[in-house]
């Protein structure tokens, strides 16, 4: 501003006038001034050029108006432009008709064309045609890159861009600049460089897809921006280019930035680097890296992806095409010893089902088949979703290991051998083969968990003990997710949760330590104030204003009732347009702020800020979303993109007219968890919240703590846990923030999240206590058989009696001994749908010990699937080395056992197809894990679901593993699912974790956008209760329905509900949401309701009117 | 505009105004006849403004909320699918077409659906053409301006 | 409570399409609670309503109203002022609401929205059931708490008929069979015995069929305002 007068023009741009700098350019002053001028041949950061004349604009001059082109015209004083005059409209119009002939494919082309209202030409079609000349490629190859590989050569008709001699040349650096800059599509780099083009591939993408230089990394990147691939970057590579700093207007462009170290003291490490997959040309037999068709689950994944490279369709990298048979192969890189990775990766089975029913979802028709080892579906649900992939959706799952793949010359299929069910050799042809691999620490990631002093395990993870899964080798230093053991998203998200809760307990003394609150000023009370609103209406750079015509925009806002100011912003979010809001709100005393730019659902609170800021309520503020949903969606057509924006702006305005300022309340929180069950769950969250600082009530309803753990002695690795569970049972015993209640049961739970009073009651008493949050932690037992001849022969044990019998040392076997297993008893079948998880590594760790005792015996393991995970692989591996002997059935065909005299099992092998007799001294039962008989009481008492199998039903099998859809509650150990003990410890800190993240507060915000009952209209038809998912509406003493701050969640399905239209969702009352609908259409703006024309009568609610 | 379908989408936060931005984030592009209000949950909508919108002439309603299972609210979007299915059935009495008005289900993840979305519902409108109960482009110019008068009475202290 | 449902657009648009204004009037309390006639299905129904008409070029204008409930004079009182202002009323109350307007206004014409079904409960959400006749004569006391004359569909007070097959009626196998529920909570309660008795013929004197019914409470009638006769 303190340039000199001589400095600064004056310019005059259809009527508006400012001061630009001498040699601005017309169209750069107008621009400035929020005036759209068409450009073509105009790039940002390339010289002007003056080539397309789709600029034109007329100047005043002393001999009448004179068209011009306003992208190389410099201004000069008082120089007046006029830009939608007929003059220029024709002339704009007749060049474009010019253009189209010369390029008449250019869809570029065609929609400027379209937004001039040229639709087509008149003139001949130049045929083949594509290039107009326009020059931003050679400006670009030239100017930017310092390469001037192609120039104009010839003149008049003949002129074209060229390389010298015509000739593919070494000039070309191949960047592709030229053909990015090129508005109508006629680059072929192929005729102008010498080098080989490849694509620059993303690993996101899993090199299915290119990716531009600048890009998010991927699209859940955090933070949020782009970032330069400084391997490609022309500009890393030769410091020429620099495009992209031209181009950002925001000037966000940093080329300096560079790696820093930043050093940080901290109390606790955890280590959640998580894995890689299996380097699948390791496995070369398989055709990955050289057979295009043979795709990693990585890959396929992607493809699946709705923002993935196909956009989830299902195609051939070698053609396109979509395949008709598509195959998984399992187990590459996992359990496979001639890669040292003899572990189970745990998640291939059930992450290949879960492909195979995408893709069948994407692509109706595909065959797809599954050749797996043991189908390992052994989570919660997991055997139910198998059954449905293969009964309903007809996936095949073929047990057997495929060795190689064979690819066709011609067709590119693949072809696999395989054993049939008869144990045949077959072969067969694939279009697609994907494969599915393992999860590996990568050496990167070893090699710095080894420098932070964390000790490995033989296969690299971080060493762990079964007990303590969570704590590395190293104080201080935790780890969650796959780092631990190859595990899926549940577990992974348990575990994390898990480490956070052990790096809290060691944080405790430091907690709210280095916390800094923002202060805000007081709230202007504006409930009386008449709407006064303020429009910013934002450019985003070009983002918006290149589509829009934003001055349009603001021109039909200003007009609009209740608005008092209404202006465009280059950029509404920048800090000086935040200030220059905050002045407006103050100098004009704006009440209600509409801000039309971005998507609010990220920039909703930075707005909210500004408002709080300027002293207003923050849910006095609307966003119109005009650049996600319209300028970047309707590029192509400006005319109807503005008026979608107009359209926007005005139904937020009727909105926001309407918007009223809500309160978030707080409640207070008591620091203080209630944990029902004092089985291992119930003792470890109960260590784990009180080591965090917090009062704990155990409430176990037994005599005694210690649970089904009381029945095991020890763990597949050899910890004892005996004594694992005395120290625990005296720990909790001794904590002084525990205090146990044994022989109790809950018997009422009321309040909310941070607020629940409880009733528990012992024999002869009746206990009340506070607390904030609920944890379920009642276990499971394993349910004593019925078949097998249970309980008719003293030599049929189940898995957990054996165990109990071998630490006793009170098995007794003769020398030669024949012992039978027999797995999968009563579950996974028909009447108990789903897998115990443990059985199987029970029962490995069972005749392991028995091979121990007694080396002569013959130990027989009849199962279905092997379901030894992650490194339970190893010991199912070590008991065959040891003669262990493991023969499977099928469940159609099950054993069948002879009580009567000696135990005789017959069992036909499958792969022999012969019946094996075995005359067998002890026959153990895998018996199932259920949920404890009490179950439903429980649910009942604190309103959370069961599932199908009696286990409590988590708020998100993935996201939310160890929450209840109700805030604050909790559910951790074996009443969630089966599960191991060493899954357990993780379950119950991960409950400890997310536990805290409540107590720790004194106060608990409550959201202002939730649902309140009118108690005047609320006629208690119970409507609302019926509907909530959050029980959030109760009864009160009054008989009407209250909404409860705290639980409800602000869904507004009640409120959509109440027939008497008694509930209303504050922020979307009918009011608001009417408006916006009737701002769309002109109606009802600040609908106000017709005041009834009769006396207010006694004790007589008045009426609703209104009118149509 | 005026021989052009206008369509009035009711979105889900969590979902499919995520789909919609989206959307815009890869550029799709697709025809520019709708409007998107946001709702925190499909759960919020309600039969009325459904009824309202038609009434007050839109020529078809898009309801987009997350994929049935993926609710952030648990079941709001099984809710709203059964109010759509009521509303359906209330137009067929009208005399208006039941298509004019459909639920969808989405991820945020389903930018390229969203556009889809929107381009079969446009040019199924476009076969049905106007909504007969389409106000005149006049009347809402009008309507606004009568809004406008009143609100200037309100600005000026003439409360009521 | 008294459960109804709403009649279909097409026949509400025909009754009024005549008039020039009409005014929708629901009712707050029982058809608020069974989803029939309160605040928001009257939303529905205008919106509705208006539509239907302007399609058929019906120069008809249609306002909403609820009032707490329509079968209380003080309460219809309410509508006096602004009711003359119209030609025609569509009433969402059950039928007792719907005669109530009438009485009440007698120059104008009064159509019903709903069709009034049965006194009943929500069984579960959306779901009604009737669970009474009226018959002025209850035998709930006999019958362990169930009544022969709603529940059974032949309204047999002897014992089920030859059609109970497998607990359900054979007049409609997607309900009960009234006699066997009542057999069945009967026994849990050790109360059969009665049962060995013949029930004489039911007292329909107190029924429909003897003419619109009154209930009279000497001590709370007002001298001078007593039952008309």
């Amino acid at each position: 501003m303190d340039a000199t007068a001589s400095d600064l023009l004056l310019v005059n741009v259809d009527g508006r006038t400012a001061n630009v700098p001498r040699g601005t350019t017309i169209l750069i002053a107008a621009r400035q001034m929020g005036v759209v001028i068409p450009t073509l041949c105009n790039y940002r950061g390339l010289s002007p050029y003056g080539a397309c004349r789709v600029c034109l604009v007329e100047i005043e001059t002393p001999r009448g108006g004179q068209l011009v082109a306003s992208c190389s015209q410099p201004v000069e004083n008082n120089l007046v432009v006029h830009t939608e005059t007929e003059n220029v409209k024709e002339a704009r119009q007749t060049i474009l008709e010019l253009l189209l002939a010369q390029a008449p494919d250019s869809r570029e082309l065609a929609d400027l064309a379209a937004g001039l209202g040229v639709k087509k030409t008149p003139f001949q079609l130049v045929a083949e045609g594509k290039c107009v000349l326009c020059g931003l490629c050679t400006r670009v190859c030239t100017e930017m890159m310092g390469r001037g590989a192609i120039n104009f050569i010839g003149r008049g008709a003949a002129r074209e861009i060229s390389t010298a001699f015509d000739r593919t040349t070494d000039q070309c650096q191949a960047c592709g600049a030229c053909a990015f800059v090129c508005p109508t599509g006629a680059i072929d780099l192929r005729t102008i460089t010498k080098r080989r083009l490849k694509p620059h591939v993303t690993g996101f993408d899993k090199f299915l897809t290119a990716r531009p230089c600048i890009d998010l990394a991927h699209p859940q990147a955090s933070p949020r921006v782009p970032v330069i691939d400084r391997e490609n970057c022309i500009h890393f590579k030769t410091d020429q280019c620099g495009l992209c700093s031209n181009v950002c207007q925001a000037g966000a462009i940093d080329y300096e930035q560079s790696e820093e170290t930043l050093q940080f003291k901290v109390g606790s490490v955890v280590l959640t680097p998580g894995f890689e997959a299996f380097d699948a040309t390791r496995r070369g037999e398989f055709g990955f890296g050289f057979a295009p068709n043979v795709l990693s689950n990585v890959q396929f994944e992607r493809m699946l992806s709705a923002s993935g490279p196909t956009q989830g369709h299902v195609r051939r990298p070698s053609d396109g095409r979509a395949p008709k048979r598509l195959a998984f192969i399992q187990c590459i890189g996992s359990r496979d010893t001639g890669c040292d990775n003899e572990y189970c990766s745990s998640v291939c089975c059930m992450a290949a089902t879960k492909e195979a029913i995408l893709a069948k979802e994407h692509e109706p028709g595909l065959d797809v088949t599954i050749f797996f080892l043991d189908l390992r579906a052994f989570g919660k649900d997991f055997d139910r979703y198998c059954d449905r992939a293969k009964n309903q959706l007809g996936v095949h799952f073929i047990r057997s290991f495929v060795s190689r793949t064979y690819e066709m010359p011609d067709t590119q299929n693949l072809r696999v051998v395989y054993a049939d069910g008869d144990m045949k050799q077959t072969e067969d042809e694939f279009d697609m083969i994907v494969l599915s691999l393992g999860l590996e620490p990568s050496a990167t990631l070893q090699e710095q968990a080894q420098q932070m002093g964390v000790v490995l395990n033989r296969w690299g993870f971080a060493k762990t003990r079964e007990l303590c899964p969570l704590d590395t080798s190293r104080a201080g230093v935790f780890v969650g997710g796959a780092f631990q053991e190859p595990k899926d998203i549940p577990d992974t998200v348990m575990q994390a949760s898990a480490a956070a809760a052990r790096a809290m307990a060691l944080l405790a003394p430091a907690r709210g330590t280095r916390v800094r609150t923002k202060t805000y000023p007081p709230q202007r009370d504006v409930t009386d104030e008449p709407p006064r609103i303020g429009v910013f209406i934002c450019h985003c750079g070009s983002n918006i204003a290149s589509v829009v015509d934003v001055q349009r925009v603001v021109r039909r806002t200003r007009d609009l009732p209740h608005v008092v100011v209404a202006e465009s912003n280059t950029y509404t979010c920048a800090d000086d347009t935040q200030t220059h809001i905050k002045d407006h709100i103050l100098a004009h005393r704006l009440n209600r702020i509409v801000v039309a730019s971005c998507t609010p659902r990220t920039h909703e609170p930075i707005f909210r800020d500004t408002l709080r800021d300027a002293g207003l309520n923050p849910y006095l503020l609307e966003m119109a979303n005009i650049r996600d949903q319209c300028s970047w969606v309707h590029s192509g057509e400006p005319g109807r993109a503005t008026d979608k924006a107009i359209d926007l702006v005005r139904m937020a305005v009727a909105r926001t007219a309407c918007l009223m300022p809500l309160s978030e309340a707080s409640v207070p929180v008591n620091n203080a968890a209630l944990i029902v069950g004092g089985g291992i769950a119930g003792m470890t969250a109960a260590l784990a919240i009180a080591e965090q600082g917090f009062l704990v009530h155990l409430v176990e309803k037994s005599g005694e703590l210690g649970g089904t753990v009381r029945q095991l002695h020890e763990t597949l690795d050899g910890e004892d846990l005996r004594a694992f569970l005395d120290r625990t049972i005296e720990r909790v015993e001794e904590h002084p923030k525990i205090s146990v209640h044994r022989n109790t049961s809950v018997t009422k739970v009321e309040g909310h999240v941070g607020g629940f009073t409880s009733a528990l009651r012992t024999k002869n008493d009746l206990v009340t206590v506070k607390h904030g949050v609920v944890v379920v932690a009642t276990g499971a037992t394993e349910q004593k058989p019925q078949s097998f001849g249970y309980g008719q022969s003293p030599c049929v044990l189940t898995q957990l009696e054996l165990t109990d019998q071998l630490y006793q040392g009170t098995l007794k076997l003769s020398d030669k001994a024949t012992v039978v297993m027999i797995q999968c008893v009563e579950q996974r079948n028909t009447e108990r749908p789903y897998c115990s998880r443990v059985c199987c590594t029970a029962a490995v760790k069972n005749a392991l010990h028995l091979r121990d005792r007694f080396p002569k015996a013959q130990i027989v393991v009849l199962y279905r699937d092997m379901r030894t995970y992650g490194f339970r692989e190893a010991a199912y591996r070590e008991a065959r080395e040891k003669g262990v002997l493991f023969v499977r059935y099928e469940p159609e065909q099950p054993p069948q056992l002879d009580v009567n005299g000696h135990l005789r099992v017959r069992v036909r092998e499958p792969s022999l197809g012969r019946d094996l007799q075995l005359d067998a001294e002890l026959v153990v039962l895998a018996a199932p894990m259920t949920p404890r008989a009490d179950r439903g009481e429980l649910s009942e008492l604190l309103r959370v679901p069961l599932n199908a199998d009696g286990f409590f039903l988590e708020a998100h099998m993935k996201l939310r593993p160890v929450d209840f859809a109700s805030e604050g509650l909790f559910l951790c150990g074996t009443a969630h699912a089966p599960k191991f003990v060493t899954e357990t410890i993780s379950q119950a800190n991960a409950v400890a974790g997310r536990a805290a993240s409540i107590l720790a507060r004194k106060q608990m915000s409550v959201s202002g956008q939730i649902a309140w009952v009118d108690p005047d209209k609320c006629i208690s038809c119970m409507t609302c209760v019926h509907v909530c998912p959050y029980i959030a509406p109760k009864v009160n003493e009054f008989n009407k329905a209250e909404v409860q701050g705290s639980v409800c969640m602000g869904c507004g399905s009640c409120t959509a509900e109440c027939p008497a239209k008694a509930i209303s969702l504050r922020h979307y009352l009918d009011a608001q949401v009417l408006a916006a609908v009737g701002g769309l259409l002109g109606e009802g703006f600040g609908d106000s309701k017709l005041l009834p024309l009769y006396p207010e009568q006694v004790g007589v609610a008045p009426p609703r009117w209104h009118k149509s | 505009m005026a021989d052009e379908p206008l369509i009035l989408a009711m979105c889900c936060h969590y979902c499919a105004y995520a789909a919609a931005d989206l959307a815009g984030s890869m550029r799709l592009q697709y025809p520019g006849n709708v409007r998107v209000l946001r709702l925190p949950c499909t759960g919020k909508l309600e039969v009325n403004y459904l009824m309202a919108a038609f009434e007050r002439g839109v020529d078809g309603v898009i309801v987009a909320g997350c994929l049935e299972g993926g609710c952030h609210f648990l079941e709001g979007n099984l809710r709203a699918r059964r109010r759509v299915e009521r509303a359906r059935k209330l137009l067929a009495e009208i005399g208006l077409e039941p298509e004019r008005l459909e639920m969808f289900n989405l991820s945020s993840a389903e930018g390229p659906r969203f556009a889809e979305i929107v381009t079969t519902m446009v040019e199924r409108l476009k076969r049905f053409g106007t909504s007969p109960l389409r106000p005149d482009p006049t009347r809402i110019e009008r309507g606004v301006q009568e809004m406008n008068q009143q609100a200037e009475a309100m600005l000026a202290g003439d409360k009521r | 409570m008294i459960v109804a449902d709403r009649k279909k657009i097409p026949q509400i648009r025909d009754m009024v399409k005549n008039h020039r204004r009409v005014l929708l009037v629901g009712c707050g309390t029982c058809v608020t609670v069974c989803l029939a006639g309160g605040e928001r299905e009257v939303g529905i129904l205008g919106s509705a309503l208006r539509m239907a008409l302007r399609l058929q070029h019906h120069d008809v204008v249609v306002d909403e109203c609820t009032i707490e409930r329509q079968c209380e004079d003080a309460f219809i009182d309410i509508l006096a002022q602004r009711a003359p202002e119209y030609d025609a009323i569509c009433s969402l109350g059950c039928g007792a609401g719907v005669q109530a307007l009438a009485e009440r206004f007698s120059n104008i014409a009064v159509y019903p929205g709903l069709n009034t079904q049965f006194m009943g409960i929500l069984e579960s959400q959306g779901v009604w059931t009737e669970k009474c006749s009226g018959c002025g004569n209850c035998l709930l006391g006999e019958f362990a708490g169930i009544c022969p004359i709603t529940r059974c569909a032949k309204h047999l007070l002897n014992g089920p008929c030859g059609g109970s097959r497998g607990g359900k009626c054979e007049v409609n196998a997607n309900i009960d069979c009234g006699w066997q529920l009542i057999h069945d909570r009967a026994g849990k309660l050790g109360i059969l015995d009665p049962f060995e008795q013949i029930v004489p013929p039911h007292d329909w004197s107190t029924g429909l069929d003897g003419g619109p019914r009154k209930v009279v409470r000497e001590d709370q009638c007002i001298a001078g305002l007593g039952p008309k006769s």
